[in-house]
């Protein structure tokens, strides 16, 4: 989602205009968009007075900015030292036989997006992923199907099916 | 001040670091990353050197950005050393197998094998990720190339790996480069370089190419009041300056 002019100047008005507020502005484009356009980011090394190489190199260095298009619930599949021993890569596999796409891409209604972490911190649920801001542990196969029925409920809920 | 470096007295301006001085003093301690112009970057540590302090303390040292100092005695190429660059080199070399020059030169002055059968490495790889060219991008104040991505997959290149709007063509990137890792081909009057084209501009008197259109603009957007005459390739214009006392 690209956001309207006054509404990225707005953002834009929080920082005044320095290098130093690079991180936070992306962050807050990143939170708004769900990710960083590439127009955005031109604006805000504009605005910000910094190379557009610089910003730029920030946004790909950093995991929790994407480039591309996510979709409304971003998947993060833990692939830590327990998860892959506890079998990650099924939660993948489940995954992908569920919503037709790989590790950093989108479904085809723009509702789910998977990417893989190194580590959630809840070693003791592996396999685990998190949906939002929401951990769900000891995945199975059917687990996984259920959770992702419960998110496509709420979504029809909320958009009055 | 007065510093010891391998048991030569060496003369140092305060703020050198110990690389600056050496080289000057006809001591040789290899680098890659390292460029006069430029500050030290310490990324390709080839430039390792021992260094002992008034109290017999031994500390090994990247010398391109440790400063001089009075109280110590530096030490370039002890068998600690060589084992610490020859281990640098094997990670280099490993890095971009086929690359020739000075690495490949310093590879053989340390007897290092190119060993890459235990790591998967890129075969056209090139690049040794020093960052030289970006710093000396940014030195002269354009910035179209940046470090992006990160781990494995870190690259040097323009934004959103697009022709920089900021690159001016002045390929300052390529000629520092340690590995001739960035493409620059210069054909009837033209130069490829970072996905851009630029049209290059002939010297007024030996007619050879040395700048490109985009070069001269932003130099004279820099140079307001001054009367370098752009006309002429760096050589000529000296000639020229002297010929007429300009």
């Amino acid at each position: 989602m690209i956001l309207p002019r006054e509404r990225l100047l707005e953002l834009f008005q929080a920082y005044p205009r320095d290098r130093r507020y690079a991180l936070p502005l992306l962050q807050d484009i990143q939170k708004q968009c769900g990710y960083l356009p590439k127009e955005h980011i031109i604006e805000a090394a504009g605005y910000l007075g910094v190379p557009l190489s610089r910003i730029y190199a920030m946004a790909t260095y950093y995991r929790s900015f994407s480039l591309e298009p996510r979709g409304k619930y971003v998947i993060k599949v833990c692939d830590g030292t327990a998860c892959h021993i506890k079998d990650s890569k099924n939660v993948l596999e489940t995954l992908k036989g569920l919503l037709c796409v790989g590790v950093g891409g989108m479904d085809k209604d723009g509702l789910f997006s998977v990417e893989t972490v190194n580590c959630l911190g809840a070693c003791a649920l592996a396999p685990v992923m998190m949906i939002g801001e929401e951990y769900f542990g000891k995945l199975t196969e059917e687990s996984i199907t259920e959770i992702l029925e419960g998110f496509r409920k709420r979504e029809a809920v909320v958009a009055g099916i | 001040m007065n510093i010891q470096i391998d048991g030569k007295t060496c003369i140092a301006e305060p703020g050198e670091s110990i690389l600056e001085t050496a080289r000057r003093n006809n001591i040789d301690i290899p680098s890659l990353c390292h460029h006069e112009a430029l500050p030290g970057l310490a990324c390709c540590r080839l430039c390792v050197v021992e260094i002992e302090d008034a109290t017999g303390n031994r500390l090994v040292v990247a010398s391109c950005v440790y400063p001089v100092a009075e109280s110590v005695t530096v030490y370039t190429n002890t068998e600690k050393i060589k084992k610490h660059r020859r281990t640098n080199l094997t990670l280099l070399a490993g890095h971009v197998p086929e690359v020739k020059g000075v690495l490949l030169a310093y590879c053989r002055e340390y007897g290092v094998i190119r060993d890459d059968s235990h790591m998967k490495a890129v075969v056209k790889e090139k690049c040794i990720l020093c960052g030289l060219c970006v710093t000396a991008c940014e030195a002269l104040g354009n910035s179209a190339i940046q470090m992006a991505m990160r781990g494995i997959d870190r690259v040097v290149a323009p934004p959103f790996n697009e022709p920089s709007l900021n690159c001016i063509g002045c390929a300052s990137c390529a000629r520092v480069c340690p590995t001739d890792a960035i493409d620059c081909e210069s054909v009837s009057g033209n130069r490829k370089i970072w996905g851009k084209t630029f049209s290059l501009v002939k010297c007024a008197a030996c007619g050879e190419p040395y700048a490109t259109v985009d070069e001269l603009d932003w130099l004279k957007g820099k140079l307001l009041d001054t009367e370098l005459n752009l006309a002429y390739c760096p050589n000529c214009r000296r000639r020229v300056s002297v010929n007429t006392g300009k």
